[in-house]
């Protein structure tokens, strides 16, 4: 009898074949020292490439894929940055819309302010003087939209649309940024 | 074992399968089961495809993302390993095709031969046979790495992913005789590669 085709000898190491090609082989198998040792060798195989070396993979692969998916918790700094420029928002929007920069009470604090030391006083001062040099920009931007348009919506009208725009933009901006610092995460 | 037995195609809830459905009715533990559950058998098939590490681990993650995000597509008629595994291939094989060179250009494995052939000589002295086998096991796991591609990923699938062959054929597209032939051929070559090396004939 012919020796066996490596084939048949993979075949029958993969116990696909069927009872009567197995026992042909197996046959075969007995007396021929030259298929027998092939056969040894695929089953060697067999058993080595059955138990792979595997590699453990990083722990950095879950993290950055459950981060990714389902991350719902804001870093601290988006945090802060969100609670920091809402308030200036907030405090613009007061300061513009009720008019603050002619008010009597801030008037009052700016002028108490230079005799007695307070820290409220100092605080409402600083962000009064602040206001008021925004609110002189407004001013001039309003005027400037009326030369250009030949039409007067007030500085305060004027000042509250731009600051809502900004307000807008300001959120839009702050979503994109939350939802890059997820994809880093 | 009957490999070319006719695929049942009924629906049956195997584990993975519960799993899958608490993840889509919104159980986000259930996901991070699955990971952990195919984490390892995909990270090693991926990195012996592509070999190299960073661009293995990119591909793993890119892979769980896809599969969550595909997950309302699966069709539970099939096994979900299977869907799995297709899904990973695919990604494997589109990053191969769009970085042929450089995953060529990566072959290290004859100075790692060398260096292997001194150490195996040194432990024949020793006699330490489990350590000769785990040598000779991760030579051989080392070659099955230089081997060209078609045959690689088909011997990967079917030792790394364990799959038999009916689903490696459903996995790659690729007829099941196909199969069965290029993985023997496979294992020819390496057979033949060892047997230059004398480690099979302890």
């Amino acid at each position: 009898m012919e020796c066996l085709k490596n084939k048949k000898i993979q075949e029958y190491v993969d116990r696909s074949l069927n009872r009567v090609e197995s026992s042909i082989i197996r046959d075969h198998l007995i007396v021929c020292g030259k298929c027998r040792a092939k056969y040894d060798q695929y089953k060697k195989m067999e058993k080595l490439l059955i138990n792979p070396v595997y590699k453990e993979p990083p722990a950095k692969i879950e993290k950055f894929v459950l981060n990714r998916l389902f991350s719902k918790i804001p870093t601290y700094s988006s945090i802060f940055a969100l609670i920091s420029l809402s308030f200036i928002l907030l405090v613009s929007w007061i300061y513009v819309y009720f008019d603050f920069d002619n008010n009597s009470i801030i008037q009052a604090f700016k002028l108490t302010s230079n005799s007695a030391f307070n820290w409220i006083t100092s605080i409402i001062t600083f962000i009064s003087n602040v206001f008021s040099s925004v609110y002189a920009i407004f001013k001039v931007l309003n005027k400037l939209f009326m030369i250009i348009f030949n039409v007067n919506i007030g500085t305060q009208l004027f000042g509250l649309i731009i600051l809502s725009i900004f307000t807008s933009a300001f959120y839009f901006v702050l979503r994109i940024v939350y939802k890059k610092l997820k994809e880093h995460n | 074992m009957k490999t070319f037995s006719s695929i049942n195609r009924k629906i049956i809830l195997d584990d993975d399968k519960i799993l899958i459905k608490e993840i889509l009715s919104g159980k986000e533990s259930s996901f991070e089961e699955i990971m952990r559950k195919y984490n390892k058998k995909i990270f090693n098939f991926v990195l012996r495809m592509v070999r190299n590490e960073e661009i293995a681990i990119e591909l793993t993650q890119d892979f769980f993302i896809k599969i969550f995000t595909k997950l309302y597509k699966y069709n539970f008629e099939y096994k979900f390993s299977t869907w799995a595994y297709r899904i990973c291939y695919n990604l494997v094989v589109d990053y191969i095709r769009k970085n042929k060179t450089y995953v060529d250009s990566l072959d290290d494995d004859t100075t790692y031969k060398k260096d292997l052939y001194m150490r195996e000589s040194a432990i024949k002295e020793d006699g330490a046979d489990v350590l000769e086998r785990e040598e000779v096991k991760s030579y051989l796991w080392k070659t099955v790495n230089s081997l060209p591609v078609k045959y690689k990923e088909l011997v990967l699938l079917r030792y790394i992913q364990e799959l038999k062959y009916d689903e490696i054929s459903e996995v790659t597209s690729l007829p099941i005789g196909t199969v069965k032939n290029r993985i023997f051929k496979a294992k020819d070559l390496l057979r033949k590669e060892i047997e230059k090396d004398g480690m099979l004939e302890k």
